[in-house]
């Protein structure tokens, strides 16, 4: 994905017109930075057929005499067509199309113009009163890639979290350590836990430096948020996800059994966190759902605090709950002790 | 005549051996509840929970804060025209910029309409008049809905200013001069732009493949754990080679997945009123190697497991780039052709691709000849 944002994407063209007009609209669609017209085809069937054999995501369509009415005014139409298989594509390729129709269909109209001898000031004016003028906030270029690998990444890292907590917790019983381990931390499941699990946290800890620094430092994603809260951040990844790794073990010694709840749970979250399609566009119980995943919270907090440099005000309840889910194995703390202590391993 | 006869003496009772494989894996599967878990609990809920995030397909009322600083009637048709639509919702005005910015910093809304004070006064003069769009860029879909809107409403009004200043006799008149070439944009295949629809069928095929891919690698491991080798011997005890072996249990990972197969791409789409236009028999036509590929597949991943809980992790991890190789996100004329070709080696990659394109594209089964081939091809391997 070093491109940002799909470049050059095949589409097609069906011109049964041939003439200066339709060829300068084809050209002009070329040129774009998205689209790049790979092939002309007779008709519309078999530009719908490439479509679906995935050669082209989208085509024009120019009917025959659409030239000649326009010099005569007669409003001729044309039609694109875009797959919204992909929506990636889709909206990009619609974007591109349209601005092709929009410019042709001015072309007239300043030429027109220009014959009535109107200044180019004036024609932009008639043309276009009102203009649109965008400021996309942190991400000028639209790159898709700040999307994708601002949360993705992190989410991987924090379900390898999710999986391995119970993995080293629950290896313990498999192989008939624990109650070596108990023994060592003298009796105290608050050592041993805590011992156990420190290693993995600077562990991980360091793997999410590793990732700040190329993502951040290499390939330089926008931070106007700054360094501090990012630090912050990456440790509220880590440690309310070794924490629910550790309530889920505590609540089911099962090794097993605690690591796909744990797997199932951590790749639910890649979707409820709602960094492709926005939380507050689902149903309302999956609303109140969202609030038990942690990647939730992380993404919450990443986009106002260091995506966005917004204040911590907006998201102050996400940061406590993730707190919060620091403190869970708490209560399952004297159950893993019992567990420890008697459980033999059964496969 | 004993030749014959000996030769099918000799298939029956492989037959029966390969019988017997089916039976004991059929009942490890059913007595082992981790197995329950994941061949039978996960494909029937994963894709229900899945379709009910995206159910509601598309991003409606993204709220934006509007500063107008122009405070006329033209400002205010605009506000009223983008709180019209169904993809923005006009949800409060700001004095100034900072309280705007202060509005997103507290969620509250995505984006900011700044309208200039000189605005209406620029557009009476006959001036080109700019209308500012601010877009908080953490959500793709948020940032399209914002900006779209703004699009369209403003084409709409210059229309109008446009017929005011043309000064023409006739409605027809009017027309032309606002569009003098006409367009018509067709969304097909997905026509509401549905994220569903966009991202479901992706999903439930990669489903299909990663339950077949943990549930293969459980039992292996399991196997393994409870003493792979002495069990494999006393099969070979019994004189079953490995053969027998691979197609017994094959049968069986292929009876219990073409029963899920069909639940994920024929009964839960309907479910849901996803786009589902495939034809039965080129369907089956596809679902039937791909079921196959990805069984082998996972028999061959399944080689490399030595404990069963690795498997989660092998699983797990190798989702959500599968996703990505499938082409779904990302348009696949667009991926490095050293993934491309990592892609070609896993099964779900075509059964995706033949999938979304019959499925959603309601494509004949000749247009995804290439799919076809190359999954029977890694069936054959």
């Amino acid at each position: 994905m070093d491109e940002g944002q799909p470049e050059d994407m095949p589409v097609g063209v069906v011109d049964l017109d041939n003439s200066t007009t339709s060829r300068k609209l084809t050209r002009l669609l070329d040129a774009f930075q998205t689209s790049h017209v790979v092939a002309h085809y007779p008709n519309v069937t078999e530009a719908r057929r490439a479509i679906q054999r995935n050669e082209i995501y989208a085509y024009l369509y120019i009917p025959q005499h659409t030239e000649s009415n326009l010099l005569a005014s007669r409003q001729p139409e044309i039609s694109f067509y875009y797959s919204m298989h992909s929506l990636t594509a889709g909206a990009l390729l619609f974007r591109d199309l349209k601005t092709v129709a929009t410019l042709g269909s001015a072309a007239v109209g300043k030429a027109t113009m220009t014959a009535k001898g109107m200044n180019e000031d004036r024609i932009m004016a008639f043309l276009q009163p009102i203009t649109i003028d965008l400021h996309p906030i942190e991400n000028p270029w639209t790159n898709y890639n700040f999307y994708l690998s601002a949360v993705l990444v992190p989410g991987v890292i924090m379900l390898f979290i999710f999986i391995l907590t119970p993995y080293v917790l629950g290896t313990e019983l498999k192989f008939g350590t624990a109650r070596e381990l108990m023994a060592r931390a003298g009796n105290n499941i608050y050592v041993t836990v805590a011992g156990k699990l420190l290693p993995y946290t600077l562990g991980f800890m360091s793997i999410m430096m590793i990732y700040l620094l190329y993502v951040f430092g290499a390939l330089h994603f926008p931070t106007a948020g700054g360094v501090g809260r990012m630090l912050a951040l990456s440790f509220l990844a880590v440690l309310p996800s070794q924490a629910f790794g550790a309530f889920c073990f505590g609540l089911m010694p099962s090794l097993r059994m605690s690591m796909s709840i744990c797997s199932l749970w951590a790749v639910l979250s890649f979707s409820i966190a709602g960094n492709a399609f926005p939380v507050p566009a689902m149903d309302a119980p999956l609303q109140s759902a969202s609030w038990l995943f942690p990647l939730r919270h992380y993404f919450m907090i990443y986009q106002a605090s260091v995506f966005n440099d917004y204040s911590l005000s907006g998201v102050w309840l996400n940061i406590i709950v993730l707190l919060m889910f620091c403190l869970l194995p708490l209560t399952v703390l004297q159950r893993m002790k019992t567990t420890f202590n008697t459980y033999t391993y059964m496969p | 005549m004993t030749i014959i006869k000996d030769m099918i003496g000799n298939l029956t009772h492989r037959f029966r051996n390969m019988c017997d494989v089916w039976a004991e894996e059929m009942r490890r599967i059913f007595h082992d509840e981790g197995m329950i878990l994941f061949f039978i609990v996960l494909p029937l809920t994963y894709p229900i929970l899945y379709s009910w995030v995206y159910n509601n397909e598309v991003v409606r009322d993204v709220p934006v804060a509007v500063v107008d600083d122009s405070r006329s009637q033209l400002s205010r048709e605009f506000i009223r025209l983008c709180d019209a639509t169904a993809d923005v919702e006009i949800a409060g005005y700001a004095a100034d910029m900072d309280e705007a910015r202060r509005m997103v910093g507290e969620q509250k809304v995505r984006g900011i309409y700044h309208i200039p004070s000189d605005f209406a006064i620029r557009v009476n003069r006959g001036e080109q008049s700019p209308i500012a769009v601010y877009t908080d860029m953490s959500l793709m879909l948020n940032y399209k809905a914002i900006f779209q809107t703004a699009t369209s409403v403003s084409t709409a009004m210059n229309s109008k200013i446009q017929i005011k200043l043309a000064g023409n006799y006739t409605d027809r008149e009017d027309e032309i001069t606002t569009a003098p070439l006409a367009f018509h944009e067709i969304a097909i295949f997905n026509p509401t732009g549905g994220y569903g629809n966009f991202i479901l069928p992706a999903v439930l095929i990669l489903i299909l493949q990663q339950v077949l891919i943990l549930g293969v690698g459980l039992m292996a491991g399991t196997a393994r754990e409870n003493g792979h080798y002495a069990e494999y011997r006393n099969l070979k005890a019994r004189g079953i080679g490995t053969l027998g072996t691979l197609t017994g249990k094959s049968l069986c990972y292929f009876m219990l997945f073409s029963l899920i197969c069909l639940y994920l791409t024929v009964i839960v789409p309907r479910l849901f009123s996803f786009v589902s236009l495939a034809q039965p028999m080129d369907l089956l036509a596809v679902m039937l190697p791909f079921v196959l590929a990805c069984i082998f597949f996972a028999i061959t991943v399944s080689v490399a497991v030595h404990y069963r809980e690795n498997v989660l992790l092998i699983v797990v991890f190798t989702s959500v780039p599968m996703l990505f190789l499938s082409g779904v996100s990302w348009p696949q004329s667009n991926i490095p052709w050293f993934w491309q070709s990592i892609s070609w080696l896993i099964p779900s990659t075509y059964g995706i691709r033949s999938f979304v394109r019959m499925n959603t594209m309601g494509a004949t089964l000749a247009v995804c000849m290439t799919e076809l081939r190359a999954l029977w091809a890694q069936v054959a391997f």
